[in-house]
């Protein structure tokens, strides 16, 4: 199961944090911060995982991808294959740079509800749930054609 | 899109991102908080657009870490709005920021099952989607039905579908108790002929849960999982969409993989075959490209299919061509695929004998200890660890060594400790190990615990042969110019026992080594005083003639710390100086040690995993079986070392060790006594074999395995030296008994568990307890994750809690089996009755192979848990604390012997226990002011006040004050942290004073078992 996803900028920021187990608010920041520490220490071309059960506790891996100014961390338990989680993190940045043509830091950081909404269509309750990206931007253009005018304006426009 | 449109949110966000520091932000949001609560409280006026507006600031700011208190009502409505934007953030917002047990969540529960049993399509993947993520009890109550309808509903679209399969998945993984599945084999099997990827992804993963279950139920699914496993792999009619980087769905093929792993095996011929034939061709058909995607998604495909294989226990061939594969990862350039590499055949280590053909990547290996990256170092220690055995140690343990002192600082106390353990399991030869033991102090004396530096004076002690170079090695580390203090403890003990097997060679003459030893003391701590004094004894004993210069020297020494302010180096200095005034007595007290009684190192019973070793013995192990007659007759032979024992000596049985349990002057028992002092342990009993069990906290569970597994270790030690042991492996008569050893420092484990929330509270090589713990007021929902390690299942499960008279607590029903590499959860709800430190007792057992295991786990039920931080103003504080005017309400005490501390580390430690310092309340700088509340079902909430007044001076004594409207809270609270304050905090708490029974906790009577038992605990 994925027990979390987490979007955090190279300077620490959080961007985006979904976990799928309830957490106060505290904790998860606590384990935010906890995560920024190890990963801005880390080089560049180096393996994309980090030991998590310091952090989160027994049962956890994490994976990560740098992009950018971006860092997306996906932490889960020993029942997913590491790789394929990584996979994912590229499917899910792809289905945003579809999304947003060439997705930057902003266009996450003033639509935010859209990518939760992607998210949505990737993850479910720990679980993957579409893993093709033109089958989740399907879903999402599906939604968005019933509520026109908000979502033409987000295809249309953007605005960092 | 500005957030569908919202200007008013994006100049927020924009507001939020000029911040230039956090304190501005906090003020921009508080000021933003402060609005929408101002715009929620007039809600007439409010659109439904502001409405939706606010909802979505709300999770913004809590994203950023800010707590949203408030304002979770008008989320859970805008769930019944009827059109989609507002829907949405309803239902995402709701997700988000509630947990499981909110009340608000059954408010919705009427307009969630009719979006889902609605038509409106959008509306079901929204109610779904939350449903899914929250997955609470009342939800699968009432919607679980419903959402198995449109599972297998034909007219629904594999949209919708593929949520609900996930959906029912959550809500089976919560409340499998609720969630009826029986007669889902043949629904899943009909889900397994779908055609359209994404439901089959979301039914594979549906059906991982239901097979790790209940494999059984689910026969009818293995051929159909391998069929889908072959036309993946064969690339067959999969839809471009599906295909990622030109691997037909990684995903896919990963879960069908993981559904065939819960399988025990797989009987039919011609599934089998054809498995085999797939698993062939992935392994076969996978190489390293330039893409870096392309990898990634084939290796995950690969990998899966190696554990698979591993699974299968495929034939040797098939095993060996896996090796030979891995061996080629852990070299590629590709830095992800050497990490995986060195992490399966770590795996691979322990379910395979494929040990032969993975030490030929022992090089390679090696070379990754180096690596750039220190996720891969991590894994190629493991991996080293794993693979050593008698024929690499030597090259293992030397690498190790000299990794050590270029490695990260994180991973050196894990580095020395599995170099300690693999130098003694796997030593060719006795000297060689003392060697590196040395070594290892000499590069990282920090980490270097006292239990493997007492194994060495062990060794030492009972070869003879080792004694005079052992001797010659410490005192060439002494010349050295900086000495870890662990380093002269060693030697100054080795030294005094055998430095006069040195005298003839140059610069070893009784004069130099006192003086070599004696320039260490003003360097040293309390601790290794005693150690020096009696070396410095010893070697007055040894020179003959006696030399009128150095003994005057040692006893204006021992002349001098005779008013030592501590006891320990008083009493030494005192009896030592009596002892060589009197003369001819010294000779026989102050004689040769004798022989330890030999026994398994608690070091490797800590490490050892079911090991089944071969017919290669490592030397120490044959010498240890030479020995054990030896070691009782040549005790036998020195009576005056234990002439003044009161245990009579003649009896010669084996429990009761001639001279180890005798007076205080054999340095053996001061020792032991030194080290009780050090590691702070004084709850253990004493017990025959001090090195090894001075060590019992850190093996094992220190105070509830204290005394029946002392018992038991000097059972089976005293068998570890003949052949008894081995006799009965042959003959296995009947089942053992806690041979299995924990991983980790169980004690340590606890301890942590009592600051935080979740984490590892047991571990061994078969089964890890996980805890996960909520708190609320009096109330505490703990969750046990029970998962076992390996690929044959764990039975015989049993998990019994002993409960202490103030706790009420409720544990689930647990399993009798846990399937291989299952995790199952059982949550243990616990409620408060009344303060007091009493724990909770965990009383496991299981059983896998033919050992039955058991433990007893204290819980971190503790006090501090039911504690709420309250910040309290001035006037509160001490209007409170003025009308709480003495005892017993009040208690006052002087606290001696508190770990010295600064005061913001004192104010961080009650912090962590959630008693929170308000800061400024006590004018005095030295002073901490404190509250907190206390939460109990008998009382609710009572606030309690706290103060503890430092002297800047003497650091180690304090006064504090504690006050509540309860006496026994008032007295529990003072006493709890009284405990936090002197003891170390890895070390087992004190043992709990005998008078506190005598004390105001009337409410325990003194014949409930579980408070008698929790009372020897803790």
């Amino acid at each position: 199961m994925i027990k979390a996803v987490m979007v955090m900028n190279t300077q620490g920021k959080t961007r985006l944090a979904k976990f799928y187990e309830y957490l106060p608010v505290e904790k998860q920041q606590e384990l935010i911060r906890g995560i920024f520490a190890v990963l801005c220490s880390r080089a560049e071309n180096v393996s994309n995982f980090i030991d998590a059960e310091s952090i989160f506790g027994p049962d956890s891996r994490l994976v990560y991808k740098h992009f950018a100014t971006l860092y997306f961390v996906f932490v889960f338990d020993s029942s997913e294959n590491e790789l394929a989680v990584l996979d994912l993190i590229q499917v899910f940045v792809e289905t945003l740079d579809k999304c947003f043509q060439n997705v930057c830091e902003l266009d996450i950081v003033f639509n935010y509800s859209k990518v939760h909404t992607i998210l949505d269509e990737m993850i479910f309750g720990g679980q993957v749930v579409e893993t093709s990206s033109s089958e989740i931007m399907k879903a999402v253009e599906e939604i968005s054609k019933s509520f026109l005018y908000p979502f033409l304006l987000c295809l249309s426009k953007k605005t960092c | 899109m500005t957030m569908h449109g919202m200007r008013g949110l994006s100049v927020f966000i924009s507001d939020v991102r000029n911040c230039q520091n956090k304190d501005q932000e906090r003020l921009r949001i508080d000021k933003e908080l402060g609005n929408v609560r101002n715009r929620f409280k007039n809600e007439k006026g409010l659109t439904p657009y502001e409405k939706k507006k606010y909802v979505w600031k709300m999770l913004y700011i809590y994203m950023l870490g800010y707590d949203v208190d408030f304002g979770h009502m008008k989320a859970v409505s805008l769930i019944s709005a009827p059109k989609y934007p507002e829907k949405q953030v309803g239902y995402i917002v709701t997700s988000c920021l509630l947990n499981e047990n909110h009340d608000f969540l059954r408010l919705a529960i009427n307009t969630v099952r009719n979006d889902i049993i609605g038509r409106n399509e959008t509306f079901q993947c929204l109610a779904l989607t939350m449903v899914g993520n929250i997955g609470g009890r009342e939800f699968a109550e009432s919607l679980a039905p419903d959402v198995q309808k449109l599972l297998l509903s034909s007219s629904c679209r594999p949209l919708v579908r593929k949520k609900a399969a996930l959906c029912l998945l959550r809500l089976y993984r919560k409340n499998p108790d609720i969630v009826n599945v029986d007669g889902w084999a043949d629904r899943m099997a009909q889900l397994l002929d779908e055609r359209d990827l994404g439901v089959l992804t979301s039914s594979m993963s549906l059906l991982v849960a239901l097979v790790s279950n209940n494999h059984e139920a689910y026969w009818s699914c293995l051929p159909k999982c391998v069929k889908i496993l072959e036309r993946l792999a064969r690339n067959q009619d999969v839809p471009q969409e599906y295909t990622y980087y030109g691997i037909p769905s990684p995903w896919l093929q990963v879960k069908t993989m993981r559904v065939l792993q819960y399988f025990p095996t797989i009987e039919d011929p011609y599934t089998r075959r054809t498995l085999f034939e797939v698993l062939q061709r992935i392994l076969m058909g996978t190489d390293v490209v330039k893409n870096v995607n392309k990898n990634n998604a084939s290796h995950a495909v690969l990998f899966e299919a190696l554990a698979l294989v591993m699974h299968l226990d495929a034939e040797k061939e098939m095993m060996s061509q896996c090796v030979a594969l891995l061996g080629k990862f852990i070299a590629v350039r590709e830095p992800n695929i050497r990490y995986l590499g060195l992490e399966n055949m770590t795996r691979m280590l322990m379910v395979t004998d494929v040990q032969e053909i993975i030490k030929r990547h022992q090089a390679q290996i090696i070379t990754s200890l180096k690596d750039p990256d220190v996720s891969i170092r991590r894994r190629a220690l493991d991996l080293l660890y794993g693979m050593c055995d008698v024929t690499n140690a030597k090259d293992i343990v030397e690498e190790l060594l000299q990794y050590l002192s270029s490695a990260d600082f994180t991973m050196r106390e894990e580095l020395s400790l599995k170099a300690a353990i693999l130098a003694e399991k796997f030593a060719p030869d006795l000297s060689w190990y003392v060697d590196v033991i040395l070594q290892l102090i000499d590069k990282a004396g920090d980490f270097i615990s006292d239990d493997i530096w007492f194994r060495v004076v062990q060794f030492v002690t009972n070869n003879d042969d080792l004694q005079t170079y052992a001797a010659a090695k410490v005192k060439e580390y002494l010349d050295k110019p900086a000495v870890h203090e662990t380093m002269v403890k060693v030697s100054a003990y080795i030294l005094g026992e055998y430095s006069h097997l040195l005298a003839r060679r140059p610069g070893c003459s009784p004069k130099e080594i006192f003086s070599l030893l004696h320039e260490k003391l003003p360097t040293v701590s309390t601790t290794t005083i005693p150690i020096l004094l009696s070396a410095y004894a010893k070697i007055l004993m040894h020179i003959h003639p006696p030399d009128q210069e150095l003994q005057s020297q040692i006893w204006a020494i021992f002349n001098k710390y005779e008013s030592c302010i501590d006891a320990e180096i008083q009493q030494r200095a005192v009896e030592y100086l009596a002892l060589c005034q009197r003369g001819a007595p010294l000779m026989d007290i102050l004689a040769e040690m004798p022989k330890f009684p030999e026994r398994k190192s608690s070091l490797i019973k800590r490490a050892e995993y079911s090991e089944a070793d071969t017919a290669e013995q490592s030397a120490i192990k044959l010498r240890s079986q030479q020995q054990t007659s030896n070691a009782l007759v040549v005790t036998d032979q020195h009576p005056a070392n234990g002439a003044t024992s009161p245990i009579s000596v003649g009896e010669l049985s084996l429990v009761k060790v001639p001279s180890m349990i005798t007076s205080e002057n054999d340095t053996s028992t001061d020792l032991s006594q030194q080290n009780g002092a050090l590691s702070n342990v004084d709850t253990q009993p004493p017990s025959a074999d001090l090195l090894s069990d001075i060590l019992g906290p850190l093996a094992i569970e220190g105070p509830p395995g204290a005394t029946v597994q002392s018992e038991h270790n000097a059972i089976s030690g005293l068998e570890g030296g003949s052949d008894a042991v081995d006799g009965s492996a042959i003959v296995p008569v009947e089942e053992q008994t806690n041979t299995v050893q924990p991983i980790g420092n169980v004690a340590e484990r606890f301890h942590a568990l009592c600051l935080k929330d979740s984490g590892v509270l047991y571990e061994d090589p078969y089964i890890q307890i996980g805890i996960k713990a909520e708190w609320r007021g009096h109330h505490g929902r703990l969750v046990l994750f029970l998962g076992n390690k390996n690929t044959a299942p764990v039975v015989s499960v049993q998990a019994i809690i002993l409960t202490p008279a103030h706790l009420k607590m409720e544990l689930s029903l647990v399993p009798d089996t846990i399937p291989p590499r299952a995790q199952v959860q059982c949550p243990l709800e616990v409620v408060n009755l009344r303060p007091s430190r009493d724990v909770a007792v965990l009383d496991f057992s299981y059983k896998f192979g033919t050992n039955m295991v058991n433990v007893k786990l204290r819980l971190p039920a503790v006090l501090n848990k039911f504690l709420q931080p309250i910040q309290v103003t001035a006037e509160e504080f001490f209007s409170q604390w003025r009308s709480l005017s003495g005892p017993p309400l009040k208690l006052q005490e002087v606290v001696r012997g508190v770990k010295p501390m600064p005061l913001p580390e004192m104010a961080n430690l009650l912090n962590s226990f959630r008693i929170m310092i308000c800061p400024g309340l006590d004018p005095n700088p030295n002073n901490l002011v404190a509250s907190t509340t206390f939460y109990s079902e008998s009382m609710r909430a009572i606030l309690c006040l706290v103060r503890i007044e430092t002297d800047p001076a003497d650091r180690t004594q304090l006064r504090m004050t504690l006050a509540s409207g309860d006496p026994t809270l008032t007295f529990e609270l003072k006493e709890f942290i009284k405990e936090q304050l002197i003891s170390i905090p890895t070390a087992p708490r004190e043992a709990a004073p005998a008078p506190a029974a005598a004390q105001p906790t009337p409410q325990i009577p003194p014949n409930d078992p579980a408070a008698i038992l929790a009372g020897l605990l803790s």
